[in-house]
């Protein structure tokens, strides 16, 4: 009897054990394939997303705002000329292990110039591997800033820079800046197998990477010796979903937790969803029509600003947004310091436009070509339905748009080189500074950044972006800021169409997940009822 | 189709003296055709449809491509704020729902159509030049084939898509690579099996030209089968055809065709199902409808199938 129930008891216990254990999984409907895992090759948030588990920056956002806090820098000064900046790296910082290879050695500054000598360095063996394309590095114009990285000892790290930036602690909280293994980076290099270094990643993040399927699932463990403490759920899946029905069923379902991008259309019926909490937050984004300002008629400014007065802004923000946007007059949004009220918006006014067209001298139907994105973005759901209605407008000023589409990897690629003639884009901001905003439409001597896709490049433009880098008075940056708002607003290198309302559903067992104004998905610090 | 067919099989019997002897070819036809219920229900509707697309300009309430900004997303008629004005209801962007689809059937059949004709030559050219000659141009085109039949239908028409550039004549050279091997193997053996009949040898003994020996000696013999296939094949490059469409590789917005229509209301699947629902019904209907007319075709035509 006795003995029996001390089986009870034990079974009991064993019971009790094994639900407390039992591991929590938060499953993220992810929209998309990440093209690899080393954020510093990536300009796509749906690759950054699915590298960040894994990695740390010297410096961080803080989860769901912009304001930035220690990660692999516990401390920094910054010398009063504004020219050297120094970390004081933190100590007993784990990476995690995959199956191939086991991290002998903690986190030392050996890593953090790896990292980022592998940008910079030509000579580096990693330079070139997968692509060697490192296009925020690039277009934050890094390489001319950063003149020398070097380290003092094994946890001291100094940067000098060649001209005072206010935005580079911000800029090194960017994806770009993740610290990456160069225990690791060697390793594979004797193995005779770098590119393994940007498809299985080794980070000191808060998830170890576990195992990944191209559009299917990209499988994370949290990371017991995680120096922020080990995230309170045990595994992280990522399960590809790129159709936005799709995702809606299954978080309806249970089957993911956690889904991004609901389509407009879809958000009052996530609303009353008694199993759903619909987050919701002004993004920090533009959604834009580029003019390629290389391709004649559009290297004349009276034609861009027809264009823009041809087009219906208000009823495609009614039709492809709904709830979620906001007209933009400026490039940056209203929330931001930086935004001058005073630049007014041109109007619809397809009269005035036809006969700005003839003024310009384009006489008889103008084709075009305009391009849409083959994907859904947070500033703009719907690119197709978007460019359908404009091609509608524009046919009314005697503009025949021919609308264009290419796989979204192609499409930002022949989207940088200049091919395209009319290109709907736009931006997410990534460190919450008014600069990250215009240096996308900014020149690096005097030649379109990549990511200028509008290839437009303007003196007094770029003369402030750079002068408003090195001034330390905000009272300052907010009157070359405005300015360039001027500037652009009369040339109308881009026809501003609309920042977005970000919306994402998560289901209610999920506790603490936080959306990031830079729209960045993040997990530790998310836990499961 | 049809109509083409019973203007041409009309032709002797009105000739002929108003003999009660043998039946005429049609009245033949049209009896067992008759036959099937089915087959007349589906020739009803593809004339219908057929009509529709034709005087599409005078039928449509409004422009295809016209948005109505002031009404989009509009329901149909019968459901609550509906009205007359769009009967089935507006799009996405404020298009009328009847206006595209009507519009629409024009682009379906002439994809189906061109396919269908362009097929049906170029299969009946290099089917009897394969059968005829024989030796090296047999085994040539016999290979081409092959290799074209290796490739499943919708993953070729995709590749010749890519490589050619998305448009509506793009889609019907695609759909046609897909489609010709058939009528081309079709022929082949149809005209493989005549060209050892009596008759012919006896009309090469007469003397006639190779040309004309394989034009109006054997060709017309391997007919009744090739008819069968076009207006099968018909339906077929339809669906190849919106399924294009759907992809995003066919007629190119604001061109309205069906598939392209279905693809870009996919998202409304749960708010306003109307808008992803009446695309899918004409495909449906209209294929359907050509697949009972073939069927009727094809019992017609097939003598083991024909009573009395």
């Amino acid at each position: 009897m006795t003995a029996l129930k001390m089986i009870g008891i034990g079974l009991a216990a064993v019971l009790l054990g094994s639900t407390a254990v039992s591991a929590k999984t938060l499953v993220f409907c992810a929209e998309g394939s990440p093209e690899n895992f080393t954020p510093a090759l990536n300009t796509t948030g749906t690759s950054l997303d699915a590298a960040r588990p894994v990695f740390d920056q010297l410096v961080e956002f803080e989860r769901g705002s912009t304001t930035l806090k220690p990660g692999l820098a516990e401390s920094w000064i910054i010398s009063p000329d504004g020219k050297t900046v120094t970390f004081k790296l933190r100590q007993n910082v784990k990476f995690g292990a995959t199956r191939e290879f086991k991290p002998t050695r903690d986190f030392n500054a050996d890593d953090v110039l790896f990292s980022f000598h592998r940008q910079s360095d030509e000579q580096n063996p990693y330079f070139k591997v997968s692509g060697g394309k490192y296009d925020y590095y690039n277009d934050m114009d890094m390489p001319k800033l950063l003149t020398s990285i070097a380290k003092t000892d094994d946890h001291t790290i100094v940067m000098t820079l060649s001209e005072p930036n206010v935005a580079i602690l911000a800029n090194l909280a960017m994806d770009f800046a993740t610290i990456q293994s160069a225990e690791y980076a060697d390793y594979l290099l004797k193995k005779g197998k770098p590119e393994q270094f940007d498809q299985v990643p080794v980070g000191t993040g808060p998830f170890v990477f576990a195992s990944y399927q191209k559009d299917a699932v990209i499988r994370f463990k949290a990371n017991p010796a995680y120096w922020g403490g080990k995230p309170a759920i045990d595994d992280l899946v990522y399960a590809i979903t790129p159709d936005p029905t799709a995702r809606v069923s299954k978080l309806k379902t249970g089957e993911c937790q956690v889904a991004p991008f609901p389509r407009p259309a879809d958000i009052p019926e996530l609303q009353n969803d008694p199993n759903l909490n619909v987050l919701s937050q002004p993004g920090l984004n533009i959604g834009y029509l580029a003019f390629n300002a290389a391709k004649p008629p559009f290297d004349k400014k009276e034609v861009r600003q027809a264009l823009s007065m041809a087009i219906d802004r208000k009823a495609i923000i009614t039709q492809v947004y709904g709830q979620s946007g906001q007209m933009a007059k400026n490039l940056i949004p209203p929330t931001m310091w930086a935004f001058n009220d005073k630049v007014t918006d041109y109007p619809f006014d397809p009269a005035k436009a036809q006969a700005l067209l003839k003024d310009a001298g384009v006489s008889g139907p103008l084709d075009i070509d305009l391009w849409y994105m083959p994907v859904q973005r947070p500033y703009n759901p719907d690119a197709k339905r978007m460019a359908e209605m404009m091609q509608s407008d524009l046919a009314k000023v005697g503009v025949n748009a021919k609308l264009v589409t290419y796989e979204w990897g192609e499409y930002r690629k022949r989207l940088q080189n200049g091919e395209a003639t009319a290109a709907l884009f736009g931006w997410t901001g990534d460190n919450g500074d008014p600069d990250n905003f215009f240096f996308f439409l900014g020149c690096i001597d005097g030649k379109p950044a990549a990511s200028n896709v509008g290839k437009w490049c303007d003196p007094t433009f770029n003369a402030n972006l750079a002068k408003a880098r090195q001034a330390n008075d905000q009272a300052e940056r907010t009157r070359l800021y405005g300015e360039m708002q001027v500037i652009e607003h009369d040339q109308e290198p881009v026809l501003n169409i609309a920042h977005s309302l970000v919306y994402e559903p998560v289901r209610k067992e999920v506790v603490d997940f936080k959306m990031s104004p830079l729209s960045r998905q993040q997990f530790d610090g998310v836990d499961l009822k | 189709m049809a109509a083409e067919l019973s203007a041409r099989a009309d032709g002797p019997a009105a000739r002929l003296p108003a003999a009660p002897a043998p039946p005429s070819a049609f009245r033949n036809f049209w009896s067992s055709f008759g036959e099937g219920k089915g087959a007349v229900l589906g020739l009803a509707i593809v004339a219908f449809v057929a009509l529709l697309a034709i005087f599409a300009p005078l039928v449509a309430p409004h422009s295809p491509i016209e948005q109505f900004r002031d009404a989009v997303k509009a329901p149909p008629v019968w459901q609550d704020g509906g009205s007359w004005r769009y009967v089935l209801g507006t799009d996405g962007v404020g298009r009328d729902m009847l206006s595209r689809l009507i519009y629409g059937a024009r682009v379906s059949l002439f994809i189906g159509l061109s396919v269908m004709c362009v097929s049906f030559v170029v299969g009946v050219v290099l089917g009897l030049a394969s059968a005829y000659f024989g030796g090296v141009v047999d085994v040539l085109i016999t290979r081409l084939m092959d290799r074209i039949m290796s490739v499943p239908d919708l993953v070729l028409a995709i590749l010749a898509v890519a490589v050619l550039g998305p448009s509506l004549v793009n889609t019907i050279v695609a759909v046609t690579i897909v489609y010709v091997p058939r009528y081309v193997r079709l022929v082949r053996g149809s005209a493989l099996a005549e060209l050892d009949k009596d008759y012919v040898m006896a009309a090469k003994v007469a003397g006639v030209g190779p040309l004309r020996l394989m034009l109006s000696t054997i060709l017309p013999n391997c007919l009744a089968p090739l008819i069968v296939q076009a207006a099968l094949g018909l339906s077929d490059a339809i669906l190849e055809a919106a399924a294009l469409g759907f992809l995003g590789l066919g007629a190119q917005p604001p061109t309205p065709e069906w598939g392209a229509m279905l693809a870009d209301s996919r998202e409304f699947i749960r708010s306003q199902p109307w808008i992803v629902t009446f695309p899918g019904l004409a495909i449906l209907i209209t294929v359907v409808s050509i697949n009972l007319l073939g069927d009727g075709l094809r019992d017609a035509f097939d003598p083991k199938m024909r009573r009395g």
